[in-house]
């Protein structure tokens, strides 16, 4: 019996290390995912903007990844946050935000060569936002 | 060509086995994440599949018994139960990954929903399966699936640099759960069983006799060699075009990114069609393979090459399994967590899996001359410990890093 409480105890543990608010290293990697989504769109609209891609291709990853953007953006503005990264955290949402409208125009013009290249500029604005705040996350871990 | 022409089920075995769902995605994240550092640990996959291929299409060649049949004889009922029990659950994931595959690559091609494409692309697969002899779906899916080269022709296009490919052979001791998840990964999807029940029931199909031992070697090596050299190709890709840039791919769309960024909408286009087939020839794979080892566990009549009328069962098992993975997709349940679940917990079937074969194929009371030489034995005990440390491994790996989510 006792072996099967130690058992149940260290299971519950384990469900509930991840639990707690969402800490600055969390939340680093949460930017970490959305710099790798930001990244694979910018290649996406640059297939779209040198007219080198399917337009229905585009459309149905775009979307994916858009989803994606979503996905991180809702996690991160529902999680509680760790004393001291608020801001930051609402930075990272409102980046989320905007990747996520920025891919979404991908999905509405995906044959649209003059809209990839606006998509692409957008994009690189996005990824150098999420570097700075990812190396600020990371300069004070 | 006629050579040419046999040797198309290790072709199939290989590009179904070696270049499905899951190492499309677990070959292009390695590359991603690790650069060169994990081009090590796809030879030590090839060689183990080809060695216990060559193995099994031996036996079956010889003894007309393909593997679950050996797997009965040898380890008896009970565990033999087991080992059907653990073979078929894994199986399932897969088919239901498979399938899962085939109409995310339907999706990129013509945008309609997922769930449509997943019963359309069932339907399809059951049809071809239906109305083409075996070596007809051989040729179909596996020569089709060798579109993938566009992957190994982009490595090529990007100039790697050859210094740190090089390098990437030698393995390195890495402190990371997640590189050895990797390997774990890569190792496992290399010698996923389903492979090889497939491998030597397509030897009993096709009537191999000792008289095709050359071409079974050839198909072992050939094949499994083909479906090594596209998963490099995919690894090196990736450490080209993903790794720079920061991109992680946690979606099979991502991959074909790899073929456009050379080739633009031609390689992008063939890198879909490669992956369809590839995929689709591993789903036909795996469907078989399950009704393969319900149906030599039981005992009952078996064979692609009978009509459905001549195996009834085995033809409704095959059936079956497709109804029962499309249920499974219809619940919404991501094809690609499927797959990597189903690749690592597989590890844990392949010890009971490849012990009979090895045992069998040593066994001059049942091979004759064609029992295991020294090659064949040292390297098949070699890999049974690889294989017992890579199981032990594999469920403590999965948990510590979130199923590779880190």
């Amino acid at each position: 019996v006792r072996c099967v409480v130690q058992i149940v105890v260290l299971a519950a543990c384990l469900l509930c290390a991840g639990c707690g608010p969402l800490d600055r290293g969390e939340l680093s990697r949460g930017v970490e995912t959305l710099s790798a989504v930001a990244a694979e769109s910018q290649l996406v609209a640059d297939g779209v903007a040198q007219d080198r891609t399917r337009a229905t291709y585009t459309r149905v990853h775009a979307r994916t990844l858009a989803e994606d953007a979503a996905h991180e953006a809702e996690k991160l503005a529902d999680a509680s946050v760790a004393p001291g990264i608020e801001r930051q955290r609402d930075r990272a949402v409102a980046i989320a935000q905007r990747l996520d409208d920025t891919i979404g125009t991908m999905e509405t013009h995906p044959g649209d060569e003059r809209a990839g290249v606006q998509v692409h500029k957008e994009l690189t604005g996005i990824a150098d936002d999420l570097d700075q705040l990812g190396q600020r996350l990371v300069q004070r871990l | 060509v006629k050579v040419v022409l046999r040797i198309a089920l290790g072709i199939i075995a290989a590009i179904g086995g070696f270049v499905d769902i899951g190492d499309v995605v677990f070959n292009t994240q390695a590359g991603a994440q690790f650069g060169y550092e994990l081009l090590w640990a796809v030879p030590i996959g090839v060689v183990g599949i080809t060695v216990y291929a060559e193995m099994s299409g031996r036996v079956a060649a010889v003894t007309r018994r393909p593997v679950f049949d050996v797997i009965r004889t040898r380890l008896g009922l009970p565990t033999g139960l087991v080992v059907l029990v653990a073979s078929l659950f894994v199986n399932v994931l897969t088919l239901s990954a498979e399938i899962g595959g085939v109409a995310l690559v339907l999706q990129l091609f013509f945008d309609a929903p997922f769930t449509l494409f997943a019963l359309l692309g069932a339907l399809g697969m059951v049809t071809i399966i239906w109305f083409t002899p075996f070596e007809g779906l051989e040729r179909l899916f596996g020569y089709l699936g060798l579109a993938l080269f566009v992957f190994v022709a982009a490595a090529l296009h990007e100039h790697p640099d050859w210094h740190s490919v090089g390098g990437g052979f030698v393995p390195e001791a890495k402190s990371s759960t997640l590189y050895w998840y990797f390997v774990v990964g890569l190792i496992a999807a290399a010698l996923m069983p389903y492979e090889v029940y497939f491998y030597s029931s397509g030897a009993v199909e096709e009537r191999w006799t000792p008289n095709d031992l050359l071409v079974n070697r050839l198909n072992a090596v050939v094949g499994y060699g083909i479906g090594g050299l596209l998963s490099l190709g995919l690894m090196v890709a990736a450490a080209q075009m993903f790794a720079p840039a920061g991109v992680v791919p946690d979606h099979l769309g991502t991959v074909p990114l790899l073929a456009q960024i050379p080739y633009g909408e031609a390689g992008l286009v063939l890198a879909l069609l490669g992956m369809l087939f590839a995929i689709g020839g591993a789903a036909v794979d795996a469907s078989f393979a399950a009704a393969y080892s319900i149906a030599q566990f039981a005992g009952w009549e078996w064979g692609k090459y009978r009509r459905p009328s001549g195996a009834p069962r085995f033809t409704l098992a095959w059936l079956v399994f497709f109804a029962l993975d499309l249920g499974i997709l219809m619940t919404g349940i991501d094809p690609l967590e499927l797959t990597e679940y189903s690749v690592v917990l597989s590890v844990v079937a392949l010890p009971l899996t490849y012990i009979p074969v090895l045992l069998i194929a040593r066994d001059r009371t049942f091979m004759g001359e064609h029992a295991n030489g020294p090659v064949a034995r040292v390297l098949g005990w070699l890999y049974m410990v690889i294989l017992v440390v890579v199981a032990v491994a594999a469920i403590p790996l999965l948990l510590a890093t979130n199923a590779g989510g880190g």
